[in-house]
């Protein structure tokens, strides 16, 4: 029999915030999204005072009661070493582990010769000690049962953090109480359309009939179905599956209006775009731009295009800013007050996969002039040496009035110690 | 970059060195910073000069090794990240103060926000 297990970390963004400076252990503490715009991640404090998730900051900053909120930008580049510290610990004690978010982690603890709430209790104990990170753990047989006791360890505190669903006798108990919205896979429409069947709590449909219920929510409501009995349908994957599509997609730190500032920025993503393609050795043969104002201002008037060609595969990001930018060209409009824009690119290549049979441009050329660019910004830090059209003062990019040092990446930001 | 000389490929005669290259020595391995339980810190302050530890060094800390009586930890005390000696006297952990004679003692209690965060385990000067 496989069991699996799911472990979660606690506000993982302000948690790791909550590494680096003691003074904040016990205070509220609010993550903001990209560009300082909504919470995205609450401590229980803030959680307590009311804050929402996608709370705007602007609009709740100076309510009284929130004096003592700690706010901060994402910083990402913290929550992903983090993220590494915590799945290094949990690979090290379990033969395979699957970072399935950055905040949690699927673990096979099939056949362990442990007693697993013990094991379990260990593991909470030392990603705490070493990675500094609050978790919680659930386990059952089957993936979807271990994400329902993962939740469960979380919502309830007198479970100090773990819980058990490996025995039937455990899980029809849990099912017969909670509604069928909490399982992992049912969503907020299917939640609903079950409820109007008459199927309200987990113990209803995992007796409805099997048939009944793929007819009504496909194979897919069969697979949970299936899952929430007890017979495992979704293996652990070790390695995220190869990707086929990547984007760089961005809110303008402010809106804006002119063609300058919009050609920076659209440079600045495919940029952005290009180094990621790098760095997993593809190389991209279908490019879309597209350009947006803001949805939800219904002041103003409102523009959205998008372009997209096919083009000789390549990771080059001066041939993809060129190409990039005659996609612009072609969908922007002068006299709109865009909000966000965005570089995607599909049709993903192994790099050096596919001679080109027309090619037009030298390959050996321009895979040095990249590796050149790659190895100075791998040494004196991103961004260093850049194409001039992503442009000098670059006063559109996104805020991050309130962002924290990248701890333990850059050496110049490492946390400072007092000596006593 | 892939065609880079390290004692090897030569154009005339060629290398005997050719099957002993080993590279330059990497430090972050000697430092172990790839395990999760390494974390790099600045040090602020000279209070700790008697053991060697000045301002401006860098310490490599290890969140995963168990403080002995003595040694050298990064520590919390109440609103403050410090580092400081750490000792065992009678059946209690206390932090004391690298000021020699008048050295100060905190009892450690981690109910009561204070507790060994990670022990010093090297130490790097980018300086000297």
């Amino acid at each position: 029999m496989p069991v699996y297990g799911l472990i979660d970390a606690n506000s993982f963004y302000c948690s790791c915030q909550r590494v680096f400076e003691a003074s904040i252990r016990a205070v509220p503490v609010v993550v903001l999204s990209n560009n300082d715009g909504c919470a995205i991640a609450r401590t229980k404090e803030a959680k307590r005072l009311g804050i929402k998730m996608g709370e705007a900051w602007h609009l709740v900053r100076r309510r009284p009661e929130l004096k003592g909120v700690r706010w901060y930008s994402s910083n990402y580049p913290l929550y992903a070493d983090m993220s590494r510290r915590m799945y290094q610990v949990l690979e090290s004690r379990v033969p395979r582990v699957e970072p399935y978010s950055i905040d949690e982690m699927f673990l096979d603890l099939s056949g362990l010769p442990y007693d697993l709430p013990t094991f379990c209790r260990q593991l909470r104990h030392e990603v705490r000690a070493v990675a500094k990170i609050p978790t919680c753990i659930g386990w059952g047989p089957t993936k979807t049962i271990a994400k329902l006791a993962n939740g469960i360890a979380k919502d309830r505190p007198e479970l100090d953090g773990v819980c058990d669903l490996d025995r039937e006798a455990d899980r029809q108990a849990v099912y017969r109480e909670l509604p069928i919205g909490e399982v992992w896979g049912i969503g907020r429409r299917i939640a609903e359309r079950l409820q109007r069947a008459g199927i309200q709590t987990i113990a209803d449909f995992v007796a409805m009939d099997s048939r009944a219920a793929r007819d009504m929510l496909t194979v897919v409501g069969a697979r949970v179905q299936s899952e929430l009995r007890g017979q495992s349908c979704l293996p652990l994957s070790e390695v995220a599956a190869p990707r086929k599509g990547l984007a760089c997609t961005r809110t303008f730190g402010r809106l804006v209006d002119n063609w300058t500032d919009l050609r920076e920025a659209v440079s600045h993503y495919a940029t952005t775009a290009a180094e990621k393609l790098r760095a997993e050795g593809m190389t991209a043969s279908f490019l879309t731009v597209f350009i947006q104002t803001n949805p939800h201002q219904k002041d103003t008037s409102w523009y959205a295009n998008q372009q997209s060609c096919g083009i000789e595969p390549t990771c080059d990001t001066l041939v993809l800013i060129t190409e990039a930018l005659r996609l612009l060209r072609k969908i922007w409009k002068p006299g709109y007050r865009y909000f966000k824009a965005g570089v995607m690119l599909d049709g993903l290549c192994p790099a050096g996969l596919q001679a080109g049979l027309f090619q037009t441009r030298d390959p050996v050329k321009s895979s040095r002039l990249m590796d050149a660019l790659d190895a100075v910004n791998g040494r004196y830090g991103r961004g260093t040496l850049r194409p001039l059209s992503t442009g000098l003062d670059r006063t559109w990019r996104a805020r991050q009035s309130l962002l924290s040092p990248a701890y333990t990446t850059r050496l110049e930001d490492i946390m400072e110690v007092k000596a006593w | 970059m892939s065609g880079a000389y390290a004692g090897d490929r030569t154009t005339g005669f060629a290398s005997p060195a050719s099957d002993s290259t080993e590279g330059p020595i990497d430090l972050s391995a000697a430092l172990d910073l790839q395990r999760p339980n390494r974390y790099p810190v600045r040090v602020v302050g000279d209070a700790l000069a008697a053991r060697g530890i000045l301002h401006g060094d860098i310490l490599i800390v290890d969140t995963a090794a168990r403080p002995q009586s003595g040694c050298v930890v990064v520590a919390r005390w109440q609103d403050q990240t410090i580092v400081c000696e750490i000792t065992r006297q009678g059946g209690g952990w206390w932090l004391r103060s690298g000021k020699g004679q008048d050295a100060q003692m905190h009892r450690l209690d981690p109910a009561h926000d204070s507790e060994v965060w990670a022990v010093v385990a090297a130490l790097v000067r980018t300086q000297v």
